[in-house]
């Protein structure tokens, strides 16, 4: 794949990460809510998960290679 | 520009502080401000190389002026600093700005950026972990422990309950429950009582020491930098009712989802135009990305533990309070006093650093330094007359995202400058909104707070649009090469 092309899928996966939080937590019936290990899955996406992954993503694409 | 220093254009204390106040406080929006807070950036490191303002005036004077009211927005932090101190907001922003001005004078100023935001994000992480590993529980019991507490009560030990606390900007008290409240500072107080109709409104000019009476339903208006006792075992006023409330806001609804769109727009468009791509690729590149995700982390862990610990801080309103106050509550006065002198001079060093990236970013795009000067005495004045730091944070960002990104990702330089201008257009006439008509209509609210919502969709279409002869040459150069 060739730099721009992964860095266009990569922003793409950035933003939908992003917009999975207000998703998880605004759509009906709550499924944010839920808690799992004492935290509500919306703070598990928002606090640990999403920004886990998406601050690989933008490491993996940084690293490989520039413009 | 280093990923380090692209990453200090986006960490301003105002960020940080005003993520952790809302996770403390349980706001709704909580959740995906962190979010956008680290992922906004990221998504501007990602952008490849963008066109330079320099030729755009419309964008060059919206930069100028988003960078203005994004160094206000800085500067109301230190005031509130200052306030929560016992001293005039004056005394914090009036140094602060001289600090600004100074440091940016000196020649290695470009060098400093890069470890100024290390020593400042690690400073503002290791008094959390002192805090946390007193405390000894992980973030995410920490965070569990907040949201099993039955109600939200003043605590015998809160400094709101034994010596009083001070209110860093004005507030509207709504009690839920009935309590006596001790003013500690002279000032005119006004209560709403609220159980007839018409509500009735009475002003009480106390000394201090002097007590006011509370019934539930009552609204109690608080100056900046009063000082009240409440009593213990008693409801915090305007906060969660419960621990429950907390961890699941009850505004939290689809009703929400237009504003929570603007937030997240206004903080990328926002990132698209102060945060510049970085060509440098290897291992070093990963240190912006994760300078980025180890601040936002330590934002959102002061937050949690505020909120497990003492959840009676958010009701200072300043965003530093969980920062300045939580350590002294956590590890005693004396050495909680040395842990939260720490943190403070964390978001110090963190306003530098951001200060001399963001007057990289100012001279990027017109390198006269009189712009500079004058955003410092501008942003001065603002931080001395407006409140609300999240308020300018977000007309900064919103307009930079109206007007300067438009202007960076055109197709041609006569493009930049119409998409610029309809940036603009839209931009102030939603953001102006609510001055020629009071209470717009319920479905613009998230327009009118969040402008850049509409006004960065529309300015990147008219800036996309090929308008002069070169993008139409390169138009067709395209079409041809398929």
């Amino acid at each position: 794949m060739s730099v721009p092309r992964r860095r266009h899928a990569a922003i793409v996966a950035l933003l939908i990460l992003l917009v999975g939080a207000p998703l998880l937590a605004l759509a009906p019936a709550a499924p944010g809510a839920v808690r799992v290990a004492g935290v509500s899955l919306l703070w598990w996406y928002a606090g640990v998960v999403a920004p886990v992954l998406a601050t690989g993503i933008a490491i993996a694409v940084l690293v490989r290679g520039g413009e | 520009m280093t990923p380090v220093s692209a990453a200090a254009v986006w960490l301003h204390p105002v960020l940080l502080t005003v993520v952790a106040l809302r996770v403390a406080a349980g706001d709704a929006d909580a959740p995906w401000l962190a979010l956008g807070a680290l992922i906004a950036p990221l998504v501007a490191l990602l952008v490849p190389a963008r066109r330079s303002v320099a030729a755009n005036p419309v964008a060059v004077v919206a930069a100028a002026l988003a960078v203005t009211l994004v160094l206000a927005a800085d500067f109301v932090i230190v005031a509130d600093a200052a306030t929560l101190l016992g001293g005039a907001p004056w005394h914090g922003v009036v140094p602060a700005a001289a600090l600004a001005l100074l440091v940016s004078r000196l020649s290695p100023s470009r060098r400093l950026v890069g470890p100024a935001l290390a020593v400042g994000a690690a400073a503002l992480a290791l008094p959390l972990a002192i805090v946390a590993g007193t405390m000894g529980a992980a973030p995410w019991t920490a965070w569990s422990h907040g949201g099993l507490r039955a109600t939200l009560t003043f605590p015998e030990g809160s400094g709101w309950v034994t010596h009083g606390e001070r209110f860093a900007r004005p507030a509207r008290l709504t009690f839920t429950e009935g309590q006596r409240v001790t003013t500690l500072t002279p000032g005119t107080y006004r209560v709403v009582e609220r159980d007839a109709t018409p509500p009735t409104v009475r002003e009480w000019r106390l000394t201090g020491g002097e007590s006011l009476t509370l019934r539930p339903g009552d609204e109690l208006a608080v100056e900046a930098g009063a000082r009240l006792r409440f009593e213990a075992g008693r409801r915090m006023p305007g906060a969660p009712v419960s621990g429950v409330a907390w961890a699941d806001a009850p505004a939290r609804g689809p009703a929400l989802l237009p504003a929570a769109f603007g937030a997240l727009v206004t903080l990328v468009g926002g990132a698209l135009a102060l945060v510049p791509g970085t060509r440098r690729r290897g291992t070093l590149a990963a240190a912006g990305p994760l300078v980025l995700m180890a601040a936002v982390a330590a934002a959102v862990g002061w937050g949690v533990y505020a909120a497990a610990a003492a959840p009676d801080l958010a009701l200072a309103g300043s965003p530093l309070a969980p920062l300045l106050q939580l350590p002294p509550r956590a590890l005693g006065a004396a050495t909680g006093g040395a842990v939260a002198t720490l943190a403070l001079g964390a978001v110090l060093v963190l306003l530098v650093a951001a200060t001399l990236a963001l007057r990289g970013r100012l001279a990027a795009a017109t390198p006269r330094p009189e712009f500079w000067a004058a955003a410092i005495l501008l942003a001065v004045a603002l931080a001395l007359w407006s409140a609300d730091p999240w308020r300018l944070l977000v007309l900064g960002l919103g307009l930079a995202a109206a007007v300067w990104t438009p202007s960076r990702l055109a197709s041609g330089r006569a493009s930049a400058v119409v998409g610029a201008s309809v940036g603009a257009a839209v931009f102030v006439a939603l953001a102006g909104l609510p001055l020629v008509a009071p209470g717009p209509a319920a479905w613009l609210g998230a327009l009118v707070r969040y402008p850049a919502l509409l006004a960065l969709p529309l300015g990147l279409a008219a800036a996309r649009a090929p308008v002069d002869g070169a993008s139409a040459r390169r138009a067709r150069v395209r079409s041809n090469a398929r």
